[in-house]
């Protein structure tokens, strides 16, 4: 008798033995996860070592669990998410853009509103990623819409820059039949890899004219482009092509180029470029950056005539990362989002890769080589409105072929009139 | 075999010729000088003077495209998933070409028409399906998986070709080795292909470039990187935000010497083997 | 074996084996393994692909059958499809007659033993290896306006009224991608040629030579027809690559300027991945409607040019 109930008790024993060990080891597994990114920008060393810098704050503060960052193109990086995604796969954490939306409306993408420490973003930001009252991106490069200029060449025509540092469209067409006379290419600009730099010019006098709300319906096909100042405003950026203010090459000149066309060779007096100006011309001379005693010269975009808000002015939100609506870490996902997103790591954005950000980062004081940069770059934002979105992102399907074959290409490039423009533009983007 | 004997070439007038020849060697070998010059160059003396000879030397971006970007590793990749895909994909196909050629049977057509289809599908639509058939049998993302897809890919074009070919070969030929007591396959072995070599040689020559620098199925199904392969490495430099010339050039330097120097070597025993084929 | 094949020619009678019947396992046996992969990996994905161009994927993986809605909006109310197929077309025949000529000619330069022929058939032939991505750095800058060697070359032979933006306009840009793909690609076209030239047998041209025929009527009347195998090969395997050519115009111009160089590879490209939606329904009839079109031609091409002339020995 005793015998068989120490033997009951034994295996009682063991089996509770047995449950704990069996019950612990879930627990153990969870410490081995890896989180999967899929990344762009392999070519910006910053941004690199931006990110790596995020994953090893992340590591540190989650022992066991890893970080895995793939690297790729944006050609690809979107031809792969196109095939992983509707067969459930994919990684953890991908890089998107804000104009791409589709992710957000097949429903790839989970939202984030719990899983992210929102008091690092600001609102803005968040905003743009905000559909449907659910919040699916984290923004982490912000940028604004600048002209650059070459101060010297400017001071070399004779003209002075008025006080408000905007040229009036009479004056800025001036200022471009001038350089052309003196033998300097007006305006750097080139369409050879990208949608939309060549409609810079004629996007940021829209935007002007017709003020955020019209801007914003011209854009979602609810304002015709046969209206009479959307037609003036193409009207004075014929005027501008027509004088020269492109380069001969501005087809095929790729945007990289184009920021060496400026500063370099063979030189240039303005740059219409976003804020992302930085990555390319902060970086050293004989890795392709701007000559360290370069003019850089920033002036607003030229005022519209009878124009609905010249003080306006273009900012956007670059690269962000969403959780795929598959991952099986997403509470994880979300604390990696969290460790790229921290004030700390905010300054470290805007004092290594030059730019703004959606995180929250106070930096008053600007030090190191680029300081008065930065100055001058705060100052033109004073005062301004900023309209956040661009063009590009808002346009969708066959209207966003069109912006590009039209209004970033074929009519600044000289190669069909405004009416052909209005013509083709409407066809593709206006729902009437 | 020469188009004329002795010293026939002074038959066609010369001066033209070799005028020609000058002048497609530039437009061909041009480039590619160019491409090795800039290989020894970084970007921003590219940027400077486009054309310019290598001053200094910059032997050691190639020991750096080498090492720091991985490209040893791609390099391996790529040799092994392209050497294998079209050792593959040339015995097969080479067996469904003799076979659809010599043999009839009910349903030949049939599996021609099929296999002709291949021939003019887009990847970029058979991608998705591609992808998804890979995960059901656990060969994402793995150099087994992409090998299949390129024999896969690649079956029609060779099939087409070898098919095309065999059929012309002269039915005797087979009936005489039926009569000494050749098996099927022997007669495949010892008939089919040696006649057929020329054809052979278009299909791997063809298949081999192609696969080399293959590029969309690739970047889809292998998300690794120790994983990727060559045209993958190339994307490293040729990047959206800096276009690293110089890098570029090296890169494809190192993609394509050995290429060329096994091709150079490869023709050579190739056309010898042909040209003794067919002397009596 | 050829002597035992010399003397069944003699004797015809003496065979009653038939070589073209082989038994259900050897059949199997040698197609077997090709059309296993074959069927895993295109049929499935080609019938996947006709299914889908019936249908519209929408958000939230919503799928709708539309029947022939895709055909019929492709076909009636898509200006840039008609424009991508007129393109691709043009680019197709003159690319196609290019190649084969081309080819054809630097073969026979080839076999004609020019000097240094063993380095130029590989100087010759490297622009085949080199990938479309490197091809297409070269030749944006070599058509570049300001730098570019096209226009310098043009400068400097005192041409400089002719230089133009060669990529940058609708009238040029498809006429200048179509020579740098040429560029790269004659070189393949040359070595199947020689190839096919050094497989011919050397007593019709030893005879041809015995009969003073002068290079030019040796060329025409015995030398490109004893090719005809290798040429209409050559013409069909190039119309289909140039029919579905895409890397090189991606990376040059990616379909412009205004559409001056989109083809459907492109134009597939852009709706599948670059439309902003998740849909395959549309680019799945492109497709589907291009392979119809495609296999037309190819069996147009066959029948008028294919005869089954068989090797002579």
């Amino acid at each position: 008798m005793h015998a068989s109930l120490s033997m009951r008790g034994v295996t009682a024993a063991g089996l509770i033995a047995l449950a704990l060990l069996i019950g612990a080891a879930p627990g153990a597994n969870a410490q081995g996860v890896t989180i999967e990114v899929w990344s762009h920008e392999a070519d910006e060393p910053a941004k690199v070592a931006f990110r790596e810098q995020a994953v090893k704050n992340f590591e540190k503060s989650h022992p066991g669990t890893k970080v895995k960052i793939t690297w790729y193109e944006k050609n690809p990086l979107n031809a792969a998410l196109k095939t992983a995604l509707p067969a459930g796969q994919g990684p953890d954490v991908f890089y998107v853009e804000p104009d791409q939306t589709e992710y957000i409306t097949a429903g790839y993408v989970t939202p984030l509103d719990d899983l992210v420490n929102w008091n690092n973003i600001e609102p803005w930001a968040r905003k743009v990623w905000t559909h449907n009252g659910k919040t699916y991106g984290v923004a982490q490069e912000a940028y604004t819409v600048e002209l650059y200029y070459n101060k010297d060449m400017l001071q070399k025509l004779g003209v002075a820059l008025p006080a408000s540092n905007q040229f009036t469209q009479a004056q800025f067409l001036d200022l471009v039949k001038k350089a052309r006379a003196a033998g300097m290419t007006p305006i750097s600009q080139g369409v050879g890899d990208r949608p939309y730099p060549g409609a810079y010019i004629t996007v940021e006098a829209l935007l002007r004219k017709l003020g955020p709300d019209d801007y914003e319906k011209l854009f979602t096909g609810k304002l015709s482009f046969a209206d009479p100042r959307v037609v003036e405003v193409l009207k004075w950026v014929k005027e501008l092509a027509d004088a020269g203010a492109y380069p001969k090459n501005f087809m095929t000149l790729k945007l990289g180029e184009s920021h060496y066309y400026f500063y370099s060779k063979p030189g240039a007096l303005m740059l219409p470029m976003g804020s992302f100006y930085t990555g390319r011309a902060f970086v050293p001379e004989d890795k392709g950056g701007q000559p360290p005693t370069f003019p850089l010269g920033i002036m607003q975009f030229p005022a519209m005539n009878g124009g609905a808000c010249n003080d306006c002015k273009t900012s956007t939100v670059g690269a962000s990362f969403a959780i795929n609506a598959a991952s099986k870490n997403k509470k994880l996902a979300g604390e990696f989002l969290d460790a790229m997103s921290t004030p700390e790591m905010g300054k470290m954005w805007i004092e290594t890769v030059y730019l703004q950000t959606g995180i929250k980062a106070d930096v008053k004081q600007f030090t190191g080589p680029h300081a008065a940069y930065f100055t001058e770059l705060m100052e033109r934002q004073k005062g301004k409105k900023y309209f956040v979105g661009q063009p590009r992102d808002m346009v969708k399907g066959e209207c966003k072929d069109a912006f590009a074959q039209v209004l970033n290409s074929g009519f600044p490039g000289g190669l069909i009139s405004v009416d052909q423009t209005v013509q083709m533009m409407n066809k593709a983007c206006y729902k009437s | 075999m020469t188009l004329t004997t002795g010293s026939g070439f002074a038959q066609v007038r010369r001066l033209p010729l070799v005028l020609f020849v000058v002048i497609y060697t530039v437009v061909t070998g041009g480039p590619l000088l160019w491409v090795a010059m800039m290989s020894l160059r970084t970007t921003t003396e590219i940027f400077k003077n486009p054309y310019g000879f290598p001053s200094p030397v910059h032997w050691e971006k190639f020991a750096d495209a080498w090492t720091k970007s991985n490209y040893g590793t791609y390099f391996w990749n790529s040799t092994i998933v392209v050497v294998i895909a079209v050792l593959l994909v040339t015995v097969v196909g080479a067996m469904a070409a003799h076979c659809l050629a010599r043999y009839t049977f009910r349903g030949n057509r049939l599996v021609r028409f099929a296999i002709l289809t291949g021939l003019v599908l887009p990847p970029q639509l058979v991608i998705l399906a591609l992808f998804q058939i890979l995960l059901d049998i656990h060969l994402y993302n793995t150099l087994t998986g992409l090998i299949l897809v390129y024999v896969a890919t690649h079956i029609a074009i060779t099939v087409y070709i070898l098919e095309g070919f065999f059929a012309q070969i002269p039915q005797d030929l087979f009936d005489a080795a039926r009569m000494d007591g050749y098996s099927d396959f022997e007669i495949f072995w010892r008939v089919t292909m040696p006649i057929g070599a020329p054809a052979i040689f278009t299909t791997v020559t063809l298949n081999f470039i192609v696969l080399w620098n293959e590029f969309l199925f690739a970047v889809v199904l292998l998300t690794d990187d120790n994983k990727r392969t060559l045209p993958l490495g190339l994307m490293h430099f040729t990047g959206s935000h800096q276009l690293d010339v110089g890098m570029a050039a090296t890169g494809l330097m190192i993609a394509m010497l050995p290429v060329v120097v096994i091709y150079a070597f490869f023709s050579e025993t190739m056309i010898k083997g042909m040209t003794a084929g067919a002397v009596r | 074996m050829f002597a035992r094949a010399a003397r069944a020619l003699r004797d015809p009678g003496s065979s009653t084996i038939d070589a073209r019947r082989a038994s259900l396992g050897i059949l199997a046996a040698f197609l077997a393994p090709a059309l296993l992969i074959y069927a895993g990996f295109t049929i499935y994905p080609v019938i996947r692909t006709f299914y889908n161009a019936f249908f519209t994927i929408k958000p939230q993986g919503v799928v709708d059958f539309v029947g022939f809605g895709n055909f019929t909006a492709l076909l009636f109310a898509d200006p840039t499809f008609w424009k991508a197929v007129t393109n691709t077309a043009l680019f197709t025949i003159v690319a196609t007659i290019v190649d084969v000529i081309g080819g054809l000619l630097l073969a026979l330069v080839l076999f004609a033993r020019a000097p240094l022929a063993p380095l130029l058939r590989v100087v010759w032939f490297t622009p085949v290896l080199m990938s479309y991505v490197v091809v297409g750095i070269i030749w944006v800058w070599m058509y570049d306006y300001d730098w570019g060697l096209a226009n310098a070359t043009l400068r400097w032979l005192g041409l400089g009224g002719w230089e133009q933006s060669w990529l940058g306009q609708p009238s040029t840009a498809l006429w200048s991608v179509l020579a740098a793909h040429e560029w790269k690609w004659l070189g393949f076209n040359m070595i199947v040629f020689l190839a096919a030239l050094h497989a011919l047998p050397g007593e019709v041209l030893g005879a041809a030579e015995l009969d003073n025929c002068g290079w030019l009527a040796k060329l025409v009347y015995i030398i490109v027809p004893m090719l005809r195998t290798t040429v209409v090969n050559l013409t069909v395997l190039s119309f289909i690559g140039k029919m579905m050519v895409f890397d090189l115009i991606w990376v040059m111009t990616g379909g412009g300027p205004l559409w001056a160089t989109e083809t459907v590879s492109t134009y597939v490209y852009k709706r599948a991945f670059e439309w902003n939606t998740f849909d395959l329904g549309y680019p799945s009839a492109i497709a589907v409607l291009w392979f119809i079109i495609i296999l037309a031609f190819i069996a147009i091409i066959t029948r008028v040019f294919r005869q089954r002339d068989k090797l002579e020995f």
